[in-house]
């Protein structure tokens, strides 16, 4: 299980590594090494998902690691609650971004629209409600982006609880 | 911020008009960022001469005035294709022209900047097209035709090089290795960046017993922009927008 610390309150993710192994790996390991802490959820979008763990407040980029490949054709589904790697149009681009999804999103599943859809490995187990207050903080456009939270929501701090 | 931005090969036209929406928003949403802007060729598919202003010539002008407007420095190098923008073009859009090659400072390290046609040098029918094009009294005759018959020209060109293109094989069509160099050599660098092969890649090569780097820049498309930021730090490729800023996509 992963703690994700906000100012908003505490989100706990439980992580499937049975059915998502490379993706939970890949996001414990930008877990321990510190990379969430600091990060924002830049993508917030009411009615549809909270996205992070890619830019620091300001819309400032982080370098990540190699991309992963998709695991999205596990049977695990995006229902509200569900955690997913975000990524480019490309289908094997997730490196360090997720999302929560805040509704049931049956688009995004296997095979999705493009033929692969984004890849489901865990899911909110505590602090739903947390998930529940930063959907509904006022967004705009900044640094060129669309649904930036106007006020920063930062993850403190990512940590790993067993 | 310290920051250089370089791209190349857009190949602008009025009938890509997704494209131009593309690079106006990368002007308007990324390189405004940044300290400086280099066009390493071929912004435009054709550019029959700085009179034109019809799509996509006005719509650009206007968006890089707005950007050198805004204090970025715009360093603008000619391409195969647009080998005939000149100083009015710069002076309405405040953009510098470059020559090609272009040896520059980057933050501390020789660069040396090319379209990167020169490179081509197996080609040798290309070459001798290129050295009849770039004459000035060759240019001065076209220039003094009408815009809708330069267009026809223009148009004419680009078809019958299309069709030369079509038969020649990949290898003639990239950069010939002693070309690169010798160019390399010739101007103390040990790194080079153009455009021209639509082939991205960072090349590592020994230089007389130095590491060099050739970074070739890629060519966009209608949804993405690749292009490389150089900071004192050094140089990364990067796309335009920023991935994970539009996906998962909302319905």
């Amino acid at each position: 299980m992963v703690t994700l610390k906000t100012a908003y309150g505490d989100i706990v993710l439980e992580l499937d590594a049975e059915h998502a192994p490379k993706t939970v790996e890949n996001f414990l390991d930008y877990v321990r090494e510190g990379f969430y802490d600091g990060t924002v959820f830049h993508r917030v979008i009411k009615g549809f998902m909270i996205q992070g763990g890619g830019f620091r407040p300001g819309m400032i980029p982080k370098q990540t690691r190699d991309a992963i490949e998709n695991e999205a054709k596990n049977g695990l589904k995006n229902t509200a609650g569900a955690v997913a790697m975000a990524r480019t149009m490309q289908p094997h681009s997730a490196t360090a971004q997720f999302f929560i999804n805040v509704s049931d999103n049956a688009f995004l599943d296997h095979p999705g629209q493009d033929g692969w859809g984004y890849c489901v490995f865990g899911r909110v187990v505590e602090g739903m409600e947390v998930v529940d207050r930063i959907k509904t903080v006022a967004t705009g456009s900044r640094h060129g982006h669309q649904d930036v939270p106007v006020d920063d929501v930062v993850i403190e701090q990512a940590v790993i609880n067993d | 911020m310290a920051e250089s931005l370089f791209i190349s090969d857009l190949h602008l036209s009025a009938e890509r008009p997704t494209a131009l929406r593309l690079f106006l928003r990368f002007l308007r949403e990324r390189a405004v960022q940044a300290e400086r802007l280099y066009i390493l060729g071929d912004l435009f598919d054709a550019w029959i001469g700085d009179d034109d202003r019809e799509t996509p010539a006005a719509e650009v002008i206007a968006g890089l005035r707005e950007l050198t407007d805004a204090g970025v420095g715009v360093l603008l190098q000619r391409g195969n294709r647009d080998f005939l923008l000149g100083r009015r073009f710069c002076h309405a859009t405040g953009c510098c022209l470059l020559t090609d090659p272009a040896r520059i400072d980057l933050y501390g390290a020789p660069t040396l900047l090319m379209h990167g046609d020169l490179l081509c040098s197996d080609d040798h029918d290309y070459q001798r097209v290129r050295r009849r094009l770039r004459n000035p009294f060759v240019q001065w005759l076209f220039l003094c035709k009408s815009l809708d018959r330069r267009r026809a020209m223009a148009a004419d060109y680009r078809r019958r090089s299309g069709e030369a293109m079509a038969t020649k094989s990949a290898d003639l069509m990239d950069v010939n290795d002693h070309t690169v160099r010798d160019y390399m050599l010739r101007h103390t660098v040990a790194r080079l960046i153009h455009g021209h092969t639509h082939r991205p890649a960072v090349h590592r090569l020994d230089l007389d017993g130095l590491t060099a780097k050739r970074i070739v820049l890629g060519d966009w498309d209608d949804t993405t922009a690749p292009y490389l930021e150089a900071s004192p730090t050094g140089c990364t490729p990067s796309s335009f927008p920023a991935p994970g800023t539009l996906y998962p996509p909302a319905l």
